[in-house]
């Protein structure tokens, strides 16, 4: 590999998302603090959480050693083998909380519904890169397709925040890409009735459940919308300059549910205040538009669809993680970016910004 | 703008050739775009507008809750933090006049479970039950029962009173059994058992209802249920402290402050003598029945004996179903406190309320009226105790012999009305205010009561039945005694107290002239002396008495009948056997009054009883005369009788 690719690297986004992965260390850190009497006692999430990052960064440049057209070609063969897996999901999976989500290999366990989301990315781009009119009806259904298949396997086993993810990313980058009027409006009719199909058909009781909580979260105030009432006072609690790093009382004595995971910002927000809130939003906006500019400056459309929609698949977790967190939202469990614990969502953000700074990398190669 | 003007600028600069050269050389065929790449207008568009629309929507919304909102919600953070704990405060113990120990607090012991920390809540129940001994569908059913009583992450007592070694053998193996928790609770125990058990009531835990009616009741507070243990309750209880605790959403404990010292309840002496309640209790000999002692002037009572009792210890331990059932169900009553709760025909006791009356209304006390043994009304015949009549008999004499026929006649000219009038202002037909809960009024029978009872008229010869203390004439032995005293203390109707230090409190006076109480209390010294109360008498002590037998089945008798013996009547049809008394030595006066149920005569059974209790009070009769007798008995023997 060319040591001067490294000069056309996109610095400011690799600067953003190394300050987000740390500032999440130190809120794990914090989040992982439990007082029990004298002092305080850590679970070790912010330690797993370094080691996920060591090999999120290997997972990263890995990602970035190979020209990124050659993800073109396999497009097809990974959303196919992801659909195999998906298949096989109902047949050998593993039931964990009553969901069917994972297939063991015997040394580890995964998610065929995460590589879904990346299948469906890839080969959504492939598509969308074809040319650049806006979709008619014959394209917009195939594209649609794509992540439709998989979306409806992904459903069953239940799993609605991936599902939901699926199809975000795909719309996202649909609209990215442009689509004829007609098609827009019809689509725009659509929705109320898919909604409704969705409330009535698609959703578990649970589901409809946190949706009705999430408008009336006093309702329920033990029950499911604990967890909202919850966070709300710790972000509340925080007030403009916050309770400072360590000192949050909604997390370190467990008021706050899910800390380390989907509610994590909830105590960032406690500690830091309206203050660190604004800086932590104007980072991860920061963060976004430096994908925004990878997208825009790519040399090719495949591309520039392959850095769109990681943009959205890292914007739809922020807004609807966080969005959640402060009483916007339903809970959907969707964690947010380098801020939430998870090992597997680590080495998939590292290794989507790897494809990116690949894409910015070799922005300048092949231009004929 | 800048970067897209940058980027087509781009391919003229040497490091771009070198990059194209690099990507010729690449050993997989890279398809390429043949113009230059335009990102889509929109698409850049509402990316832009995407970003800029996270920004402003999430710093508004941050802004609203943690400045504008914060602290409201920094309250509610320390709310949540912060919790009150209860602090117990010991109940006030309760004493006898001596100060000997009626009720007392003893430290128990119990398991709770908290649960939020309890893994499996089988297992553990079935543990508890292999500690104790429970059977476990009993601990899974108070369980059940008191499951959503308390939150999830507090304690829910499930057993208590354990012994202490079983203490000691659950405290070396509970780490095992997380959500378990040894708790420490002071309980109620009555060391007198019976003796006391209808005047003490009893505590349990407090109720739903009694939680939401008080508020400083919490769950597993023992609150007053019977007896004076619910009448004392306000004194008794104390108040609670406070600590201030800081606590995680677990409700782990943190840290504690104290904010408030528990206060231990008032302790209650009562004016009752344990000695004499046991004598009582022992001259009943376990008949059902009982025993009132009462000073005349202040109103004490000294002995307030009902039998058969209950062990009070049973409830404040929490008592089991088969107990409860036994209680509730046995033909003997014991849940019944007789002396203020059961209402009796007062038979000839009575008499004494009437000739009272009767010198009120201006029939002089010598007044005689011949007794044949019976009296004819229409074709109703009513006669006397005694078959073959008294024969001339004047107000004193009929008291002495008990005669119903002179009664009969004279109530007969006065009329149910004025009955009805004198009995009521004379405390009867209303409780008499006495500090025990569920007292009984007792019945003063009238016109109006039997019209809307019945739907019939008065007719006369009800009346005479009234006039002997039968019929419909209902009293409780409370009152009975109250009447006595109210003879002695000059009318005054007292309300009776049980606690030592309790005020003469007169609840109303008895509507008659001094004469008319003096000549009812040496009446009743006659029958005491030479009349049918003579069981009471005694030589070294000034004393008086009326026996009353009074009926309870009407028992139908043709002419020439002869009243039937009680041991030849069914337990439940024999009569009811009272004596009224009082009894004066060495300045110090007692009103006694016994009453037998179903004990036959008042002489034969109620008045060895009340023998009994004045051996008691004053010793074994000497024989020697009474050193002094009572300012309001002199007198009366001296120049009123002499009228």
């Amino acid at each position: 590999m060319d040591k001067r690719l490294f000069s056309y690297i996109n610095w400011g986004l690799l600067a953003c998302m190394l300050l987000l992965y740390f500032l999440g260390v130190g809120n794990l850190y914090s989040a992982s603090g439990t007082r029990l009497g004298e002092g305080l006692a850590f679970a070790g999430f912010y330690q797993r959480q370094l080691i996920w990052g060591v090999c999120g960064l290997v997972c990263m440049l890995l990602a970035m050693s190979f020209d990124y057209r050659q993800l073109r070609n396999l497009a097809w063969p990974f959303f196919l083998v992801t659909l195999a897996l998906l298949l096989l999901v109902p047949v050998a999976g593993k039931t964990v909380y009553g969901a069917k989500r994972w297939l063991s290999l015997g040394f580890m366990s995964i998610q065929p519904s995460e590589l879904a989301k990346l299948a469906v990315l890839v080969l959504a781009a492939r598509l969308l890169a074809r040319d650049g009119r806006a979709l008619g009806w014959k394209d917009f259904m195939a594209v649609l397709a794509v992540g439709l298949v998989p979306s409806a396997l992904v459903i069953t086993q239940p799993d609605l925040g991936t599902t939901l993810m699926i199809l975000l990313i795909l719309g996202g980058m649909i609209l990215f890409h442009g689509v004829k009027g007609y098609v827009l409006k019809t689509c725009l009719l659509a929705a109320p009735c898919a909604a409704a199909f969705m409330w009535f058909v698609g959703m578990h009781d649970y589901q409809r459940q946190r949706i009705l909580t999430f408008l009336d979260p006093g309702n329920d105030p033990r029950g499911t919308g604990y967890h909202i009432l919850q966070s709300r006072i710790a972000i509340g609690s925080g007030q403009l300059w916050g309770k400072g790093f360590g000192e949050g009382t909604q997390s370190q004595l467990r008021f706050l549910p899910e800390r380390h995971s989907d509610f994590a910002v909830a105590v960032f927000g406690e500690e830091w205040g309206f203050a660190g809130c604004v800086a932590l939003v104007t980072l991860f906006c920061l963060f976004l538009l430096a994908i925004f500019s990878t997208a825009v400056q790519a040399k090719d459309r495949f591309g520039s669809m392959l850095v769109v929609g990681v943009f959205f698949y890292f914007f739809w977790q922020i807004f609807i993680n966080m969005g959640m967190v402060i009483g916007l939202m339903p809970v959907v469990g969707i964690p947010l970016p380098f801020i939430s614990y998870g090992g597997s969502a680590t080495l998939v953000n590292f290794t989507l910004l790897g494809i990116v700074l690949n894409v910015s990398m070799r922005r300048f190669m092949f231009k004929g | 703008m800048m970067k897209r003007s940058k980027r087509l600028s781009a391919p003229e600069t040497p490091d771009a050739q070198a990059h194209k050269k690099e990507g010729d050389r690449s050993w997989l065929k890279i398809q390429m775009d043949s113009e230059g790449y335009q990102p889509p207008r929109g698409g850049v568009i509402l990316l832009q507008v995407l970003v800029g629309l996270l920004f402003f929507v999430f710093v508004v919304r941050f802004w609203y809750l943690q400045v504008h909102r914060g602290e409201e919600f920094a309250r509610q953070a320390q709310e949540n933090r912060l919790r009150l704990e209860r602090i117990f405060a010991p109940r006030g113990r309760i004493l006898d006049d001596r100060d000997k120990v009626l009720a007392d607090n003893r430290t128990a012991y119990g398991l709770s479970l908290t649960r939020e920390d309890c893994h499996d809540i089988p297992a553990t129940l079935a543990q508890i039950s292999l500690w104790s001994g429970i059977p476990l569908p009993q601990i899974w059913e108070k369980y059940h029962q008191d499951r959503f009583k308390v939150k999830s992450f507090e304690p829910l007592l499930l057993i208590t009173d354990i012994d202490f070694d079983l203490v000691a053998r659950i405290e070396s193996e509970i780490y095992a059994w997380p959500g378990l928790e040894i708790v420490v609770r002071t309980k109620r125990s009555y060391p007198e058992k019976e003796l006391f058990a209808h005047v003490l009531g009893y505590v349990a835990e407090a109720n739903e209802q009694e939680m939401s009616n008080d508020p400083a009741l919490a769950m597993g507070d023992l609150v007053g249920k019977q007896g004076l243990e619910l009448e004392l309750e306000k004194q008794l209880r104390g108040h609670k402290g406070l600590y201030d605790v800081e606590v995680d959403a677990h409700a782990r404990v943190l840290g504690k402050t104290l904010r408030e010292e528990p206060r231990g309840g008032h302790e209650m002496r009562l004016s009752l003598d344990r000695g004499l309640q046991q004598a009582a209790w022992d001259a009943l000999g376990g008949a059902a029945g009982c025993v009132v002692v009462m000073e005349p002037d202040s109103g004490k009572l000294r002995a307030l004996v009902t039998s058969p009792a209950y062990d009070n210890n049973l409830f404040a331990a929490g008592i089991s179903q088969r107990d409860w059932d036994a209680l509730r169900t046995s033909k003997r009553f014991p849940l019944q406190n007789r002396v203020i709760q059961s209402v009796y025909p007062p038979g000839s006791v009575w008499k004494l309320v009437m000739a009272a009356l009767f010198l009120e209304r201006g029939i002089s006390p010598r007044e005689s009226v011949f007794c044949s043994g019976q009296v004819k009304l229409g074709n109703q015949i009513f006669r006397c105790w005694k078959r073959g009549g008294h024969g001339s008999m004047n107000m004193e004499s009929s008291l002495i012999n008990s005669c119903d026929v002179y009664f009969y006649l004279l109530a007969e000219r006065l009329g149910i009305d004025k009955l009805e009038e004198f009995a009521k202002a004379s405390g009867f037909g209303k409780p008499t205010g006495i500090d025990l809960p569920h007292e009984k009024s007792g019945l003063v029978p009238s016109r109006q009561w039997k019209k809307r009872r019945f739907g019939r008229p008065w007719v006369r010869g009800e009346t005479y039945n009234v006039s002997i203390g039968q019929g419909y004439t209902l009293v409780t032995p409370v009152q009975v005694a109250v009447y006595v005293a109210a003879m002695l203390n000059g009318g005054d109707l007292l309300k009776p107290q049980l606690l030592d230090d309790a005020p003469r409190v007169v609840q109303s006076r008895i509507p008659a002239k001094p004469e008319t109480f003096r000549f009812v209390v040496d009446a009743m010294r006659k029958t005491a002396g030479v009349g049918t109360a003579r069981v009471v008498g005694r030589k070294d002590a000034d004393m008086g008495g009326k026996t009353g037998t009074a009926q309870v089945v009407k028992l139908k008798m043709a002419a020439g009948d002869r009243r039937l013996r009680s041991s030849e009547m069914e337990y439940a049809q024999r009569d009811h056997a009272w004596i009224a008394t009082w009894g004066a030595k060495n300045g110090k006066s007692y009103v006694v009054v016994v009453m037998v149920e179903h004990g036959g005569g008042g002489s034969s059974v109620a008045g060895p009883v009340a023998k009994k209790v004045y051996d008691y009070l004053f010793g074994p009769d000497t024989g020697a005369p009474p050193p002094a007798a009572p300012p309001a008995a002199r007198r009366q023997t001296g120049e009123e009788r002499a009228n």
